[in-house]
């Protein structure tokens, strides 16, 4: 049978198939039928819990909303570093340089560094006490394990600029300088090139890294373990404090916010494909 | 591009590799028959002279999953231990990581991946992994009882030979002991609460200066409270009773009410596990850690994590105590192996040697005037640590451990309690 299956989805299969398994495995351990404190016979409980628990809902928002953020703040400033730095200037090279300096870095380097810095203890907090400008350290804004998730957002931002940074200058060297000519010769200031030709462009080549980006942030488990308040809890700290949890019997519940989060990124996915053709058919 | 001929040979290679899986999945989920047989290895080993089953061990390997996350463990396992079992009996013995929760999740999926054998003869357990294990019959034996050094045991003490109650029945061999203890700075906090109604007073008077993490020594802190405003251990004692329980959760969360916003960063938020605690202690954020080994401070200002000046404290309403043993896992590779490491672990050397305040200060689980010479007079001349709580204050305020199922419920509500709570605050 597999003779006939052609070579692209037999490609796609393979790299789909893990993924699959993973599904099938999730939706008998939510069901209660695999997994530690499984039985032979299914039953909801696992799922329902999941599905009207308060804390599932609050953990799924608030993990997008980190993603959502850290993502925009990395996408906007890696648009910038290839629509400010464009040339081969000795400047503009050693500025994309920069941006693309934290490529190597770790997540958890970059989480714990987070940490170090921007605690209430840390390194920022020490400074603005020296320089006087908080009475003690821990006058500092909470800026770790705090609801508005700030130092985990700015730690995601740092690690995606460059790796989003790296396609923007890319697609910024190879988007037609004659698009931008044309509307230049018929009187677009810099300005407005900028933002009807050279963005549209850029953003369309960087949305699919953008997507990708954005699912990773959603699913950080490295960072947001050391960064996240307890409650709203990342959906990735919660899944993985089910599935450690002492009572056995919960943790099939990680099963289920584990599918939540496929189902998030599978959205995300879609939402990409929608846009993509609609893209497309505004181009034809 | 790819070649026509290159090509089919890709497509042929990648349908041999989507078969491979389908097929490994079809004998994974038909090989459920060969899991019994490191049962039936381990019930043979237990009818054999002990001296037979250390010929089958000699030359073997053992992978031994355990903790990894304190430095000073790691370097008595990899570097005492690991020689010994070397020099001794030519076993090579491999540390990987894995606790609690993670080796029952480890062991139930590789049960259902129908491995014959699986990754690790041995575990480091105790309480709930053990309870969990148990319960999905996930440990080989009972083997524990032939252990040649298993007669040093301190058997009469119901912190060792009871495991949350549990009896180990010969399924896991214990190892170690330790106990509650909280970590204070005697500079900052010279006259330190003894009790939990002066520690409560204290939170009171000094807000944001106190909390305790999500963990297992955070949980382990509030049963203690419940013991100790829930009428003592023996109220909750005897297994687990849904009244029981009732009562003293109403206990802990009235306290916890009442007390809570005056914990760092007004309770809003609570730290994520130990290392976070003695970071927030350590860069004086909080004026109070915790650890479950009394000796954890000796330790961790050893290693330069807390500063010199900070010590243990047990409160006086009793602090609890519990051992830790190692289990052999139903699909072990190796028994033979396993049963020998556990054996030297509980040799009145390495127990020694493991209780020394530069190694790990590790309580011993032998009673050690039953060892022999020189280690009896060794034990009783063994030098303590001044930064340590000295041992009969330890085990005067000593309480045992109860039901795990206590810290199971304890631990879920918690966190139900913490998310509710923490959603009205403020930091």
């Amino acid at each position: 049978m597999l003779r006939r299956v052609p070579f692209p989805v037999l490609l796609a299969m393979l790299v789909a198939t893990p993924v699959l398994f993973g599904v099938a495995y999730s939706a008998l351990a939510v069901l209660g039928i695999a997994g530690a404190g499984a039985s032979a016979v299914a039953d909801s409980d696992r799922l329902f819990s999941v599905l009207t628990d308060r804390t599932t809902w609050r953990a799924t928002g608030w993990s997008l909303y980190v993603a959502f953020s850290s993502t925009a703040i990395a996408a906007t400033a890696a648009g910038a570093v290839a629509l400010l730095f464009p040339t081969h200037k000795r400047s503009d090279r050693f500025a994309r340089s920069l941006a693309t300096l934290p490529l190597p870095v770790p997540h958890l380097v970059a989480a714990a560094t987070a940490l170090f810095v921007l605690s209430q203890s840390g390194l920022l907090a020490r400074v603005l006490h020296a320089l006087g400008l908080i009475d003690a350290p821990a006058n500092m804004p909470a800026l770790v394990y705090d609801a508005g998730g700030i130092a985990l957002i700015l730690a995601l931002a740092w690690k995606e600029l460059p790796f989003l940074a790296v396609v923007a200058i890319a697609l910024r060297a190879g988007i037609a300088r004659d698009l931008e000519d044309a509307a230049r010769t018929l009187g677009a200031s810099p300005r407005t090139v900028a933002r009807t030709v050279t963005w549209p462009l850029l953003w369309r080549g960087l949305f699919p890294a953008v997507i990708a980006t954005f699912v990773f942030a959603f699913g950080s488990f490295e960072s947001a373990v050391l960064l996240a308040p307890i409650d709203p809890a990342a959906l990735p700290v919660l899944t993985m404090e089910r599935f450690a949890d002492p009572l056995l019997a919960r943790r099939g519940e990680a099963y289920g916010l584990a599918l939540i989060a496929l189902g998030v990124a599978a959205v995300a996915v879609a939402a990409h494909e929608v846009t993509r053709a609609r893209w497309g058919s505004l181009v034809r | 591009m790819i070649g026509c001929a290159h090509r089919r040979v890709l497509v042929r290679a990648l349908r041999s590799v989507v078969l491979a899986l389908g097929v490994t999945v079809f004998v994974a989920c038909a090989g459920e028959t060969s899991q019994q047989s490191a049962q039936l290895e381990v019930a043979a080993l237990v009818a054999l002279p002990w001296d037979s089953v250390e010929a089958r061990a000699r030359g073997t390997t053992v992978t031994w999953r355990k903790w990894r996350g304190d430095p000073a463990i790691n370097a008595y396992v990899d570097g005492w231990l690991a020689p010994r079992l070397r020099s001794l009996y030519d076993i090579t013995l491999e540390a990987v990581e894995g606790q609690g929760p993670e080796i029952v999740n480890q062991l139930v999926l590789e049960r259902e991946a129908g491995r014959g054998r699986g990754t690790a003869s041995l575990v480091w357990i105790n309480g709930e992994t053990f309870s969990n294990l148990r319960a999905e019959s996930l440990l080989a034996g009972p083997w524990a009882g032939v252990l040649p050094n298993a007669a040093f045991v301190d058997s009469a003490s119901p912190i060792i030979s009871r495991d949350f109650e549990q009896d180990p029945s010969g399924f896991e061999s214990p190892w170690g002991s330790v106990q509650f203890a909280l970590i204070y700075d005697t500079v900052r906090t010279p006259k330190p609460p003894r009790s939990f109604d002066e520690l409560s007073a204290w939170i009171r008077a000094n807000p944001g200066r106190f909390t305790h993490d999500q963990g297992f020594s955070g949980i382990t802190f509030l049963k203690m409270l419940m013991y100790a405003r829930g009428g003592g251990v023996n109220a909750f004692a005897n297994g687990f009773t849904e009244e029981r329980y009732a009562a003293g959760q109403q206990v802990v969360f009235a306290w916890l009410d009442s007390t809570s916003s005056s914990f760092w960063r007004n309770g809003s938020t609570y730290p994520p596990d130990v290392a976070a605690m003695h970071r927030l202690f350590a860069n004086a954020e909080i004026d109070f850690s915790m650890s479950n080994n009394q000796h954890d401070v000796v330790n961790k200002v050893r290693q330069g994590v807390l500063p010199p000046t900070a010590r243990a404290l047990v409160l006086r309403d009793g602090t609890i105590a519990n051992s830790h043993y190692v289990g052999i896992p139903f699909n072990a590779p190796n028994p033979a192996g396993a049963m020998v490491v556990a054996n030297l672990l509980l040799s009145p050397e390495a127990q020694f040697e493991k209780q020394k305040p530069s190694v790990w200060a590790d309580g011993t689980v032998l009673n050690v005037r039953i060892v022999p010479e020189p280690w009896r007079a060794r034990f009783a001349n063994a030098e303590a640590d001044p930064q340590a709580i000295p041992r009969d204050t330890l085990s005067r305020y000593a309480v045992p451990e109860v039901s795990p199922r206590y810290h199971e419920r304890l631990n879920a509500d918690w966190r139900d309690w913490a998310r509710a709570a923490t959603s009205s605050r403020e930091p």
